[in-house]
């Protein structure tokens, strides 16, 4: 666990294709699990406000991270994450938007999720994100002294609607490296996303069979 | 008929606390102890086995057999009552399911103050010169007001014996903990006088030794009380009571960081009684200052951080009784609670004024049933005045058989903490600001460019907070239908409303947030209380008590009703619903709890020795799987099993000797359990000068 530092920006696809064909559109959805997706943070923890450094982008459609300025959906940094649309908060080394990126939090399970209520999307916007941060705002619990830890909060599902106006929806699991059983906020290092997605690969689709 | 048999037990009772010096009791039938005096459910003198609430007496001979030392030692051996540690160190008591800021705890009637964060700690309590602790099970603010949401519990101290009378004490235990006790009475027909002296101390000790932090630190502490007492003449008597109080705590935060918590209480109550054939009334001054102060210096000496608490609590009461017949009585009682606090994080001093009146009325129609009425008003400016009524009645079959009920309401007026806080953490950076200076401190970080922006409208810190409160059923039974053998049960209900909590009511621009209090919980516990004593033969007396618990957070069992709530099986799987039956209740609370006792007697070779064993069922401290609530998909605290035994000898008419262990099986739980040191042997011997 403490050996693989080369895994920081790898990782490692899990594809699996499902084969129901219901609703007429060409290509299946794709479910991917992303382990370890390493999201570096300079300076304030917890909230936008006084945080720097880079965002580390994602793109469903290949499944990777991206360097490329237009060609991304999301993005991390520590546990900010960000989508492609709508304005930046101005914070030092956040990307600018450039796509029609959008989300929104749905309360249940993956396999609930099934179809996109698009009145519920916003954009990041220049005084919130469309995913709220802080503790039991957004994606996570932060469980403060003694052990710090920070855990996906059940029951979140993160719905995206990607630079390209398609759509995702992601389950966060993990926030440590290696996705440990019981993460210790001392000794686990932080900020390696580990996350379950599926993403809708047609235009205009906002199901998930 | 009635007056003059309390007479009679009064005159056996006096007689036999004369005689009872000793750890070797004479008498300890299994039923009806004539001799169980109780005056905390009543404010009058009433036998226990008589009075229609929930109550019971923890009696001298019993806590010397046991040799318990602090009040949280009897109180763990009690069945439905536990001790539970709080993040500073304190142990509070939690009876039926509810927490320690909801019982009000009372020295020889008067209440105690010094709570830190609602927790007030019973190891401040030496039991080296007690004569009974009585403990009432039920919302009481009928006569109590302020905090007697959950119960009542009242620490007796003894009265000295005719004549002059002494002993000296002292006990050696693991862990280096030494207590002495000495004691010196004097009383004549007119005059009484009781001098106690208590010095208690220890070593600590360290669950965890990866870390530099102890889990008990090195302390000591000395209590004094001082009582005299002056027949004037036939019907006045005037007394005075006075406690002291101190303790000194290493404090070490960390390997850079150490100091010291001091504390120290004073109390002194003034008591004029006038007795009449009808009327007996009491006029009473109380006046009660507790003060705390802690620092931290680094390893050169420079102070790092520095606190104090300064509280005061002056009390005037007068209360009558009168004796319409001897089937009915009447109470009233009228007062003023006189309260300041001055501490660190406080822009003000808050003062505050809360006068009450009280009364109950006491009526026996027929031999066979007792009712009790009554009702408190407590005035408040700061939040909304309260009105605690109580009804309660008792109806005896026979000797041996009795059923009663009694309700009642119960209230916590929110304290000076929740009102006037003003706390900014200076490493973290968030801050708690009391609910009465939101608005003060909120302009003033908001000049300041501190707040991001605001989640709970100020507006709605206009109307005040609201006193937590609790309507309280008990139902009981009694019965002994073998002559050597008894058999009770206890239904109790608390539905609590308005219970204080806190929230984010801003957020910070360094990322952090603002918290202020605010009325949300609905909170129910009930379940049953169960106790069986039986009585073999004359050396063996041995009780089995259980109790079934269920406490719950309404909205959260609504929440798991609404299917709003999610777990994963492990850490990093994915979350799926959890149903109604997946919520297990409020944190810190166990579903069964037992406590098995066994006394052994013997009056030819004067020696005796008791066995006690004790059981807690898992219990959940934190939410561990990030939904916020306690679920069954939660890390647990194991269940688990104390054994206590003790063994008492009289040597001659002066000399006992006792020893025994505590925590036999040595369990402990690093992690989870700071009060459970592991095993400790301990060794006593009580000297009687006179």
């Amino acid at each position: 666990m403490k050996t693989i530092k080369f895994f920081t920006i790898s990782f490692i696809l899990l594809f699996t294709f499902s084969c129901e064909d219901d609703n007429n559109i060409g290509i299946d959805t794709i479910s991917i699990t992303v382990e370890d997706l390493h999201a570096p943070l300079e300076g304030g923890q917890g909230s936008p406000v006084g945080a720097s450094g880079p965002f580390t982008k994602f793109n469903f459609e290949n499944g990777i991270q991206t360097d490329s300025e237009t060609n991304w959906d999301i993005a991390f940094r520590g546990t900010s994450i960000i989508v492609n649309g709508g304005e930046s908060m101005g914070t030092e080394g956040e990307p600018e938007r450039n796509g029609d990126g959008a989300a929104y939090i749905f309360e249940g399970t993956m396999n609930e999720m099934e179809i996109v209520e698009i009145s519920l999307l916003t954009e990041d916007s220049q005084n919130s994100y469309a995913i709220p941060t802080g503790s039991g705002n957004g994606w996570y619990t932060y469980s403060g002294p003694p052990n710090h830890i920070i855990s996906p909060t059940p029951g979140k599902i993160l719905v995206f609607r990607t630079h390209d106006n398609k759509y995702a929806k992601v389950e966060i699991l993990s926030y440590y490296l290696g996705a440990p059983e019981n993460p210790d906020a001392f000794t686990d290092q932080s900020r390696y996303y580990t996350f379950n997605y599926v993403y809708q690969p047609n235009e205009g689709a906002t199901t998930f069979d | 008929m009635i007056k003059r048999s309390i007479f009679c037990f009064i005159v056996i009772l006096l007689s036999k606390s004369i005689m009872s010096q000793s750890v070797l009791s004479q008498n300890d039938s299994i039923k009806n102890n004539l001799d169980e005096i109780i005056i905390t459910a009543t404010k009058t003198k009433r036998i226990l086995s008589s009075i229609p609430l929930n109550a019971s007496i923890i009696k001298k001979e019993e806590i010397e057999r046991t040799s318990a030392t602090r009040l949280t030692d009897v109180i763990n051996e009690e069945l439905g009552l536990m001790t539970v540690s709080d993040f500073g160190g304190g142990e509070g008591i939690q009876i039926q399911g509810l927490d320690s800021e909801y019982t009000l705890v009372l020295i020889d009637n008067q209440p105690l103050i010094g709570r830190s964060a609602g927790t007030l700690d019973l190891n401040r309590i030496s039991v080296g010169n007690i004569k009974q602790i009585e403990i009432v099970r039920g919302a009481s603010s009928s006569l109590y007001g302020n905090e007697a949401l959950a119960g009542v519990i009242n620490i007796i101290t003894e009265e000295p014996a005719n004549g002059f009378n002494a002993d000296i004490s002292g006990s050696y235990e693991t862990h280096n903990t030494i207590d002495n006790n000495f004691s010196l009475g004097y009383k004549s027909q007119k005059f009484t006088s009781s001098l106690f002296v208590n010095t208690f101390s220890s070593d600590g000790y360290d669950l965890d030794e990866t870390d530099e932090l102890n889990t008990v630190n090195e302390f000591k502490n000395i209590t004094t009380q001082l009582k005299l007492g002056y027949d004037l003449n036939d019907k006045f008597t005037i007394s005075i009571n006075s406690r002291y109080y101190n303790q000194i705590i290493d404090n070490i935060a960390s390997i850079t960081l150490s100091g010291e918590t001091n504390i120290s209480e004073k109390n002194i109550n003034l008591k004029m009684n006038h007795k009449t054939k009808k009327f007996n009334t009491d006029l009473e001054i109380y006046f009660n200052s507790f003060y705390g102060d802690e620092f931290l210096d680094d390893q050169n000496g420079n102070r790092f951080s520095e606190s104090f608490y300064d509280q005061t609590l002056i009390k005037p009461e007068i209360k009558s009784i009168y004796e319409i017949s001897d089937k009915n009585n009447i109470i009233v009682g009228i007062g003023n609670r006189y309260e300041s606090l001055d501490r660190t994080y406080f822009d003000i001093k808050p003062k505050q004024n809360s006068p009450f009146i009280y009364f109950q009325y006491d009526y026996r129609p027929l031999e066979k049933i007792n009712l009790l009425f009554g009702g408190r008003y407590d005035k408040f400016d700061e939040y909304k005045s309260q009105i605690s009524p109580k009804f309660s009645g008792i109806f005896e079959f026979d000797d041996n058989n009795l059923v009663k009920i009694s309700t009642g309401y119960g209230f916590k007026a929110p304290d000076f903490r929740q009102l006037y806080f003003n706390f900014s953490n200076s490493t973290i950076g968030y801050s708690v600001i009391g609910y009465n200076v939101v608005n003060d401190v909120m302009s003033q970080l908001i000049d300041e460019g501190q707040i991001l922006n605001i989640v709970v409208p100020l507006e709605e810190f206009d109307n005040s907070l609201s006193p937590e409160s609790s309507f309280s059923v008990n139902i009981g039974f009694e019965t002994s239908f073998l002559k050597n053998f008894k058999f009770s049960g206890n239904f109790f209900n608390n539905s609590t409303r308005n219970l204080i909590d806190y929230r984010v009511i801003a957020n910070k621009t360094n990322g952090q947030n603002v918290f202020s209090y605010y009325n949300i919980n609905e909170v129910s516990t009930y379940g049953v209380e169960i106790e069986t004593k039986y009585k073999p033969n004359n050396n063996f007396k041995i009780s089995l008590g259980y109790q079934l618990l269920y406490a719950y957070d309404l909205d959260a069992r609504k929440a798991f009703d609404n299917g709003e709530v999610f777990a994963r099986l492990t850490p990093v799987s994915s979350a799926f619903r959890l149903k109604k039956s997946d919520y297990f209740g409020l944190y810190n609370r166990s579903r069964h709890m037992a406590i098995f006792k066994i006394n052994y007697n013997n009056l030819e070779n004067k020696f005796n020795s008791s066995l006690r064993l004790r059981y807690r069922s898992k219990y959940g401290l934190y939410d561990s799987n990030s939904n916020n609530y306690l679920d069954k998909y939660d890390e647990f605290v194991n269940g688990y099993f104390t054994a206590n035994v003790s063994l008492n000898k009289l040597i001659n008419q002066r000399i006992s000797l006792s020893a025994g262990i505590e925590n036999i099986f040595n369990y402990f739980d690093r992690q989870n359990i700071s009060n459970l040191s592991g095993r400790i042997y301990f060794l006593r011997a009580k000297y009687n000068l006179k």
